[in-house]
């Protein structure tokens, strides 16, 4: 026990006294919070829009008039031709047009159904599919309106049956807020980079500048060092993961509806993963370069399979299969679940078993790998 | 005399390659063991297989009475050791170093203190005890390492090539230090390619290839192979053994 509180008196005496690190752990977490988490937010509350109406009925204006009042959408010109809008989109002037075919009102007013036309840029899926949510979600209000306009004007008359819209409303993220999907994800993000990949550095550094050589000829026991090693990545983990949390919830006005000690109990669970993981890399490299490119490698593997970027079920089946051996997947989504639906315990269950039971095993596996001897 | 170190056809191959060729060797309690060979002889792996860094291949050994195969946490209690690159937190300062040590081995925090005391007066490193380790001149890390490696009381320890790159004003210096610690009764282990610090050994042991190919005391050697320093002794040995080869 003694011994191990020596080394972890070491590395915190050591990380606070090495600036990148302290700028990794503390500084740099904030930034990339700040811009991922504005940029993202910014990016779709204004998307740039272009009209064109063929119709120039009342009913059209009234249409265009619930797009103009919505600071989700920015009115950015008025095209006559869809040749028009396709330069627009190929300029980058606008992201998104709205074209109201001829006749829309007089053929709404019959009670047929005529289609508003939405062009999106596809380019940035994520904003291109959450704009078209929106727009999608005012025509709907307005098609509703009309249809209870004409029940009121004839009671009489018997209601088409396919005229019934069905609603799919979103329960929980109510305003689809974006930054309330993406800062759990940041979250999950930042803190398996300082577990993993300062825990693969830290261990890799001692191998590089021989001190772990002299580690091994003392009588620490290997659970020791191991010990000794990642449970200051631990902590930090956890100084970070509150460090954000203050930081969502008076920047980005998020507060987690979940329990916070539920969160921080399935963290450590977590962490067994990015921690062993840490150590693993620590056994196959011998150098910090080598500790930092490896690191990456898993990083961005681990990052595009778990859902942060692209939801897992927008991806090609085989695909879809090898996230599931991915354990950041499971704290993505266990992450969004707290923080969005206040999800508890037993609600989480399918994903926290495999996400501790494959932690537990990269943690056992590279725990074993790492001997207290070279070669 | 006590036996500190044996070994019995020690061997260490590595893939086809074999560093250490069928050692055998006795040093006793209390001896300056001064262990030569050009770079690549093999002086580092069988000093990494007598501290427990590296398993043998073949033969057998004991350190301090205890087996290299089963035994080695049990040698690593009872041996200090400073290896052949500079080891120690640069970023750590002096006394923190060796306060960090003191823990590792388990000492009491009173005894850390007492130890830390008695090893800056030992190696002379009061003045700098404050200092961070980076910024002490090579020759003062050299001294610093040693006290580390002494800090638990080890009755053997191993140094490995301890004076290398430092001055030879510096490195006369540390082979007094090398004196006063034998003078408390340890045995000392000590590699290097310096023809002129083999005089100053009890005994030396001559490595070429893998293979010990003289071992005994230095005015003994020069005697029997008729030179008049250690320099001429290897030399000589070295041709001998690459015509045999
Ligand atoms: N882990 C290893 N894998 C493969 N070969 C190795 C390994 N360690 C050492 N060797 C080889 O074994 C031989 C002996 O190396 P060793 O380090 O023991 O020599 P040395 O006598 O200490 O030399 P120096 O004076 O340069 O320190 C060298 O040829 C070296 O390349
Ligand atoms: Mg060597």
């Amino acid at each position: 026990m003694q011994q191990i509180l020596y080394l972890m008196w070491k590395e915190f005496k050591q990380v606070f006294r090495t600036r990148e690190m302290l700028s990794i752990i503390f500084v740099a977490p904030m930034i990339q919070m700040l811009v991922l988490g504005f940029a993202i937010s910014t990016e779709v509350k204004n998307v740039s829009l272009i009209i064109t109406d063929f119709d120039r009925s009342s009913t059209s204006r009234e249409i265009l008039r619930a797009f103009e009042h919505t600071d989700r959408f920015r009115i950015v010109g008025y095209e006559s031709s869809y040749r028009g809008i396709d330069n627009a989109i190929h300029r980058w002037h606008a992201q998104m047009a709205i074209v109201i075919p001829p006749n829309f009102g007089r053929d709404l007013q019959r009670g047929l159904q005529p289609e508003v036309l939405l062009i999106v840029d596809g380019l940035d899926g994520n904003t291109a599919g959450v704009a078209l949510g929106y727009a999608t979600g005012i025509l709907r209000q307005f098609g509703q309106m009309v249809l209870r306009q004409r029940m009121l004007a004839r009671p009489d008359a018997a209601i088409p049956v396919h005229q019934v819209v069905a609603e799919d409303r979103m329960w929980y993220n109510l305003d689809l807020q974006p930054e309330q999907y993406m800062i759990p994800g940041i979250v999950v993000l930042l803190i398996t980079i300082i577990s993993m990949l300062l825990s693969a550095m830290s261990m890799v550094r001692e191998k590089e500048i021989g001190t772990m050589e002299q580690l091994m000829v003392t009588p620490l026991k290997r659970y020791q060092i191991i010990l000794g090693k990642i449970l200051p990545f631990l902590i930090l983990a956890f100084v970070e993961l509150g460090i954000v949390l203050v930081v969502a919830q008076f920047i980005f006005s998020i507060r987690i509806v979940g329990s916070y000690a539920l969160l921080a109990g399935l963290a450590f669970l977590y962490l067994f993963a990015t921690l062993g993981l840490g150590i693993f890399i620590s056994t196959i490299t011998q150098t910090q370069q080598q500790a930092m490119f490896v690191s990456w490698f898993f990083l961005i593997f681990m990052i595009l399979m778990s859902g942060f970027f692209i939801p897992i079920e927008n991806m090609p089946p085989l695909l879809q299969k090898i996230t599931y051996i991915n354990p950041m997947r499971y704290f993505m989504y266990i992450m969004r679940e707290i923080f969005q639906k206040g999800s508890t315990f037993p609600f989480l269950l399918k994903d926290l078993v495999p996400m501790t039971v494959f932690g537990l095993l990269i943690f056992t596996f590279s725990v074993l790998k790492f001997q207290k001897r070279l070669a | 005399m006590n036996i500190s170190v044996q070994t019995r056809n020690l061997t260490r191959r590595f893939g086809r390659f074999t560093a250490v060729d069928r050692v055998t060797l006795d040093v006793y309690e209390g001896e300056i063991f001064g262990f030569l060979g050009a770079n690549g002889a093999g002086k580092t792996t069988l000093i990494r297989m007598l501290t427990g860094l590296l398993k043998p291949t073949e033969g057998e050994a004991q350190v301090a009475g205890f087996d290299v195969w089963g035994q080695s946490e049990a040698i690593k209690r009872r041996i200090g050791y400073m290896s052949q690159r500079f080891s120690l937190y640069e970023d750590l300062t002096a006394e923190e170093n060796l306060t960090f040590y003191g823990g590792i081995y388990g000492l009491r925090r009173d005894q850390i203190e007492q130890r830390k005391a008695i090893l800056f007066e030992h190696v002379g490193l009061q003045p700098f005890a404050g200092q961070m380790t980076r910024d002490l001149p090579l020759g003062f890390k050299q001294r610093l390492a040693l006290a580390c490696a002494l800090l638990h009381d080890p009755p053997i320890v191993f140094l490995d090539e301890p004076t290398s790159g430092v001055d030879p004003k510096a490195r006369r210096s540390f082979w007094n230090l090398i004196y006063q610690t034998a003078q408390l009764g340890k045995t000392l282990f000590v590699t290097t390619h310096f023809m002129d610090e083999a005089e100053y050994c009890h005994r030396v042991g001559i490595m070429h290839m893998g293979r010990m190919i003289a071992v005994g005391p230095p005015g003994q050697l020069k005697r029997q192979y008729d030179k008049s320093t250690m320099q001429e002794v290897f030399i000589a040995l070295h041709q001998s053994s690459e015509e045999a080869a």
